[in-house]
C-alpha cells in the first residue's frame, strides 16, 4: 500500500511538473505558426532585409559579452567579498538595484552619463567621454551592471552549499595564493553550478526590447527589434518573416548554449593549465580592483534612485537647482490609482512565486530519486523560447478554453516564468548538499520525509529565500503575458508602468518605475536578512 | 414620389408651371409629408438608442487604448467619472504600450467572443481589422452624436487612405508639426530648403524618428511632398513609374540631411516621444509632433523653452484622424457605443481640446477653423510601404 501510494505521489508529481515545464513548449506551438504557406520568396526576403547580418551579429554579440563580463565582474566580487564582514551589507545593498527593472538602470546611466546629461552638465568633461545615447557599448553597459548583481545573488545561494572555505584552505596547503586558488577552485565550480543562469542572462539580452529600443543602436536596429516589427505587423508578408525570425532566434539560442558550453570548457581548460604548470596567475591581481565595487555600486544605485526621485517631483532640464520647482502632485494624484495593481501584483506575485519554487523543488527531487538528470534547457524553456509568439500561443488555448480573465489565470501564467527562475537558482544549491548528512541522519533512524524536512529543506533554506526573491521579482516584471491572459481585469502596478513608460514623459515614468521597484526591493531585501539568519550549512560547517 | 403627390391631388405636369400658387401649396405638403416621414425615423432611431442606453447601464467597457500618455490617460479618468454618473457604465481603460497587443488579442480571439469593447485606433491597424472583418459596423447608423462630426471640413471619411465605412469613429485629429528653438527657423512655415540650412547650422541636433515608426514615415512623407510639388500621383495608388520619377528626390535630400543629422544619421531616436526627450533635454533643437496644442501643452508644463516654436511643412500638415472601433465580439458593445457617444459630445470634445491633452475637436461645433493647421491630403495608403522599406534598405544599415 504505502508504495503504491509513494509511486502514485511520484507520478502525479511528475506529471504536475511536466505540465508546468511544458507549457511554454505548448505556447509555441500554438503560436508559432504563420496565416500563410511560406515560400522560398519569403526566406529570400528574409535573408535581403538590410542589415539583418548586422543585426543578428550584434545582437549575438551583446549576448554573449554582457552576460559573461558580469558574470566575471561578479565573481572578482564575491572573491573579494565573501569571507569579508562586508558580505552581509553587500547582500543588503544589491536589493535596489536587482529590484529596479532594466529599463530604468539604462535611463539612469544615459541621464547621468550621456553629453547634455545631469552630470555631465554640471563638471565639464569632453564630449567624447561621454555615455553614447544610442550604442552597442551602451546597451552593453546598461545589461552588464544590471546583471551583477543578479550572478552575486546566485552565487550566494550557491556559495553556501560549497565548501569554498575549506577549498581556499587546501589551496593554501599547496602554495598557492588565495586569489589564485580562487581561479583555480571556486571558478571551475561555480562556473558550472551557475551555468544555468548564465544562460538565463543570455536570453535575456537577446530578446530584451525596451532597452534596446531605447539605449541600443538603431542603424541597424538589434534583431528584437526587427522581430518585434514584423511580429507586430500583421499584413502576410510581416507574418511570414516574423516566422522564419522566430526560427532564427531559436538557433540564436542554440548558439548561446553551444557557447556556453564551449566557454566552460575552454576557461576550465585554462584554468588547469596554469594550475598544473603552476604559472603565476596575471589575472589573479585583478581581483583587489573588486574591493572597491561596493562603494562604486551604492554611489550608482543611489544616484539612479536620486535622479528618478528628482524626475517624479517634477524636476525637468528647464529647472534649476536654485529655483527648482518641486512638487509631490504626481504622488498624489496615481497614489489613488496605484492601491489596486500593487496589491494584485502582490498577490499574483507571492503565490506565483511560491507555486513556482514548489514545482522546480519537486523537479529537483523527482529527478535526485531516479538519479537522471534532464538537459538543463529543457527547464528554461519559458526564459529561452521567443515570448511574444509564445504567449500568443496560450492566448489561443486561453480564448479556446472560453477561460475567464481572472487572477488564477494570470497566475498559472506567470508559474512557468517563476518555475524557470528558482529552477536555475535551486539547481545548484540542491545539488551541491553535502548527502552526509541525510546518510547520518538516515542512520539515526530518521524517516525519508523526516529527512527530507529536517536537513535537506534546512539546508537550503537560504537558497530557497533568494529563489523565492528572484521568482517574485519575476513575476512582478511579466506584462505580455499579464496583459495577454488578464486582458485588462487583472491590473498590475507593471502592466501600468510598462504602457506609462512607452510615452517617455519623465516624472509619470520615474513615479511608475520607483514604485514598481518597491515589492521586489522588499522582498529581496527580507530574502536577504532571513538568509544571513538561517544561514544554511555554512553555519554547520565551514564558518 | 413628387409625381405620385401630384396625381393624388389631381394635377398634372401641364398645370405645374401656370400655377405657381398651386406648386408651393403642393411643396409645402411634400416638405410636411416628407419632415413626418423623418420625423418617425427619427424616433424609431431615438427609441432603439433609448434601448441600447437601457441595456448599456451596468455593463463594464474594457477600452484597450495607449496608455503612455498622461493627459490622456488623465482625461480617461475624467471621462470614466462622468459616464459612471451619467449611464451607469464603468469605463475602464485598459492600458497598453503598444496598440497591436489588442490586435494580437482580436486575431487569437478570431472574431469570437472578445476582452475588448473598445479600442483606440487608426492608420494600417485599422486597415488590418476592417480587412479581416473583426470590428463591429454601421457605428454611424446606430450613435446619435456621429451627426456632430465635421465631416466637411476635415478630412474624416477615411484613414491612411483606408474608407472609414462606419467601422470606426473618428475621435480627435492629428495635424503633423515641429515644435523647434525659436532661433531655428525665421519663419513660421518649413520648406525642405530651410530645414537643410537649419541642420547645417545646427549640426548633430536635427532628426527625426526612425522609420518606420509613423512620426518618422510622415516626417519622410511631408519631405516628398514639398520636394515633388505636390504632385498628383502622391495621392494614387503607387505605380513603378511614379515610384522611379518621384522617389530619387526625396533620397538625394536625404543623403545631404543625414551626414549632418543627429549622430550623423548613425542613430535615430525610436519614437518621436524619445524625440521629444531629447528636445527637452536640449539635445535635438527640433522635434516632431502630430497634436497641433503640443508646444503649447509643454510650454505651460514648463517642460520645454516659452520662446519654442511650432512649425509646419509649407504645403500644408498632413491631418488625419485617430479613432475608435468596437470588435464584433465585444461583450458590451451597447455600453461601448453610448462611450463613443458620450466622448463626441460637445462637453467631451471640449474638455479634450481645453484641458491638459489638447487633441482638437472632430464636431463641426468645435472645429475652429482659424486655429486648425492648413491641411495637406495623406498620401495613398501604398505608398507609405513604399517609403518605409526603400529607407530600410537605404538608410536602415
Amino acid at each position: 500500500m504505502a508504495t503504491t501510494l509513494r509511486r502514485l505521489a511520484f507520478y502525479s508529481s511528475g506529471l504536475l511538473v511536466m505540465c508546468i515545464a511544458g507549457l511554454p513548449v505548448i505556447g509555441l506551438t500554438l503560436g508559432l505558426w504563420p496565416p500563410v504557406e511560406l515560400s522560398w520568396h519569403d526566406v529570400s526576403r528574409f535573408v535581403e532585409y538590410n542589415g539583418l547580418t548586422t543585426s543578428i551579429l550584434n545582437s549575438l554579440f551583446l549576448s554573449l559579452a554582457a552576460p559573461v563580463i558580469a558574470w566575471y565582474v561578479a565573481f572578482l566580487v564575491y572573491s573579494q567579498y565573501r569571507f569579508s564582514p562586508a558580505w552581509q551589507s553587500l547582500e543588503k545593498r544589491l536589493s535596489p538595484l536587482l529590484s529596479l527593472p532594466h529599463l530604468a538602470v539604462a535611463l539612469g546611466l544615459v541621464y547621468l552619463f550621456s553629453s547634455g546629461g545631469l552630470l555631465w552638465n554640471s563638471i565639464a568633461v569632453p564630449e567624447w567621454l561621454s555615455l553614447p545615447r544610442k550604442s552597442l557599448l551602451t546597451m552593453m553597459l546598461a545589461l552588464t551592471i544590471k546583471e551583477v548583481p543578479f550572478f552575486l545573488l546566485i552565487f550566494g545561494a550557491l556559495g553556501r552549499q560549497l565548501p569554498i572555505k575549506s577549498w581556499l584552505l587546501q589551496g593554501r596547503a599547496l602554495g598557492h595564493s588565495e586569489a589564485a586558488s580562487w581561479w583555480l577552485l571556486v571558478f571551475p565550480a561555480l562556473l558550472k553550478q551557475s551555468r544555468l543562469a548564465l544562460l538565463a542572462a543570455m536570453a535575456y539580452c537577446l530578446s530584451v526590447l525596451d532597452i534596446s529600443l531605447l539605449v541600443g543602436p538603431n542603424i541597424p536596429q538589434l534583431y528584437a527589434v526587427v522581430l518585434y516589427h514584423w511580429q507586430t505587423g500583421f499584413s502576410a508578408i510581416e507574418q511570414s518573416q516574423a516566422f522564419i525570425a522566430n526560427l532564427v532566434l531559436l538557433l540564436l539560442l542554440g548558439v548561446l548554449v553551444a557557447a556556453i558550453y564551449l566557454h566552460e570548457w575552454l576557461a576550465v581548460k585554462r584554468i588547469h593549465y596554469h594550475g598544473v604548470m603552476a604559472h603565476r596567475l596575471k589575472m589573479a591581481s585583478l581581483g583587489r580592483l573588486f574591493s572597491y565595487w561596493l562603494v562604486s555600486f551604492s554611489v550608482l544605485s543611489i544616484a539612479i534612485l536620486v535622479t528618478f526621485f528628482l524626475w517624479s517631483v517634477g524636476w525637468n532640464s528647464q529647472s534649476h537647482i536654485s529655483s527648482a520647482d518641486l512638487s509631490f502632485t504626481l504622488w498624489q494624484a496615481e497614489w489613488f490609482f496605484m492601491q489596486t495593481p500593487l496589491f494584485n501584483s502582490l498577490v499574483i506575485g507571492l503565490i506565483s512565486s511560491g507555486v513556482g519554487v514548489g514545482v522546480s523543488l519537486l523537479a529537483l527531487e523527482l529527478q535526485q530519486q531516479k538519479q537522471t538528470y534532464l538537459p538543463d534547457y529543457l527547464w528554461l524553456m519559458a526564459i529561452l523560447l521567443p515570448q511574444l509568439s509564445m504567449v500568443y500561443g496560450w492566448q489561443i488555448a486561453h480564448t479556446a478554453f472560453s477561460g475567464g480573465y481572472g487572477m488564477s489565470w494570470v497566475v498559472l501564467a506567470h508559474v512557468p516564468f517563476t518555475f524557470a527562475y528558482s529552477y536555475l537558482v535551486l539547481r545548484g544549491p540542491f545539488q551541491s548538499i553535502d548527502r552526509r548528512y541525510e546518510l547520518l541522519a538516515a542512520s539515526f533512524g530518521f524517516s525519508y520525509w523526516q529527512r527530507w524536512w529536517l536537513i535537506r529543506f534546512r539546508l537550503l533554506s537560504p537558497a530557497l529565500l533568494s529563489a523565492f526573491a528572484i521568482a517574485f521579482s519575476v513575476s512582478m516584471a511579466q506584462y505580455i503575458s499579464t496583459l495577454m491572459i488578464g486582458a485588462g481585469r487583472v491590473v498590475t502596478i507593471t502592466t501600468e508602468a510598462v504602457a506609462i513608460a512607452s510615452g517617455n514623459e519623465q516624472g509619470i515614468t520615474a513615479v511608475y518605475i520607483l514604485v514598481q521597484a518597491v515589492l521586489p526591493f522588499m522582498v529581496f531585501l527580507i530574502a536577504s536578512i532571513l538568509a544571513h539568519r538561517l544561514r544554511g550549512s555554512v553555519n554547520v560547517t565551514y564558518h | 414620389m413628387m409625381w405620385q403627390i401630384f396625381s393624388l391631388l389631381g394635377l398634372t405636369s401641364r398645370s405645374l408651371p401656370v400655377l405657381p400658387r398651386h406648386v408651393l401649396i403642393v411643396l409645402m405638403f411634400y416638405v410636411g409629408f416628407a419632415s413626418a416621414v423623418n420625423a418617425q425615423q427619427a424616433t424609431a432611431s431615438q427609441v432603439q438608442w433609448q434601448q441600447i442606453l437601457k441595456q448599456a447601464q451596468g455593463q463594464t467597457v474594457y477600452f484597450y487604448a495607449w496608455g503612455g500618455a498622461k493627459p490622456v490617460n488623465d482625461y480617461l479618468r475624467w471621462a470614466s467619472k462622468e459616464i459612471a454618473s451619467r449611464y451607469k457604465i464603468r469605463l475602464q481603460h485598459v492600458k497598453v504600450a503598444d496598440i497591436t497587443e489588442a490586435l494580437s488579442r482580436l486575431k487569437a480571439e478570431d472574431g469570437g467572443k472578445s476582452a475588448i469593447d473598445l479600442l483606440w485606433v487608426n492608420g494600417e491597424n485599422f486597415s488590418y481589422l476592417k480587412e479581416q472583418n473583426l470590428l463591429l459596423g454601421e457605428l454611424n447608423s446606430r450613435i446619435p452624436n456621429t451627426s456632430l462630426l465635421a465631416n466637411e471640413q476635415l478630412p474624416l471619411d477615411s484613414d491612411f487612405g483606408v474608407p472609414i465605412d462606419g467601422f470606426e469613429v473618428p475621435w480627435g485629429v492629428g495635424q503633423f508639426n515641429l515644435i523647434a528653438r525659436s532661433e531655428v527657423f525665421n519663419e513660421a512655415t518649413v520648406t525642405p530648403s530651410t530645414l537643410l540650412a537649419a541642420a547645417k547650422q545646427y549640426p548633430g541636433r536635427i532628426s527625426y524618428p526612425r522609420p518606420p515608426e509613423f512620426h518618422g514615415t510622415t516626417f519622410l512623407k511631408q519631405l516628398l511632398v514639398a520636394l515633388t510639388h505636390s504632385d498628383k500621383r502622391l495621392y494614387a495608388p503607387v505605380t513603378d513609374a511614379a515610384q522611379t520619377e518621384l522617389l530619387p528626390v526625396l533620397w538625394a535630400y536625404l543623403e545631404q540631411l543625414h551626414p549632418l543629422t543627429w549622430q550623423q544619421g548613425k542613430a535615430f531616436p525610436s519614437s518621436n516621444t524619445e524625440q521629444l526627450g531629447l528636445f527637452q533635454q536640449n539635445q535635438l533643437v527640433m522635434a516632431v509632433s502630430f497634436n497641433p496644442n503640443q508646444l503649447f501643452k509643454e510650454q505651460s508644463a514648463n517642460k520645454i523653452p516659452q520662446s519654442a516654436q511650432r512649425l509646419v511643412f509649407s504645403l500644408g500638415a498632413i491631418t488625419n484622424s485617430h479613432n475608435l472601433a468596437i470588435p464584433k465580439g465585444a461583450q458590451s458593445p451597447e455600453a461601448a457605443m453610448v462611450v463613443i457617444d458620450f466622448l463626441l459630445s460637445e462637453f467631451a470634445q471640449t474638455q479634450k481640446l481645453t484641458g491638459e491633452w489638447g487633441d482638437p475637436a472632430v464636431i463641426k461645433a468645435l472645429v475652429d477653423e482659424a486655429a486648425t493647421l492648413p491641411a495637406q491630403q495623406e498620401l495613398h495608403s501604398s505608398w507609405q510601404q513604399v517609403i518605409e522599406a526603400l529607407w530600410q534598405q537605404r538608410y536602415g544599415a
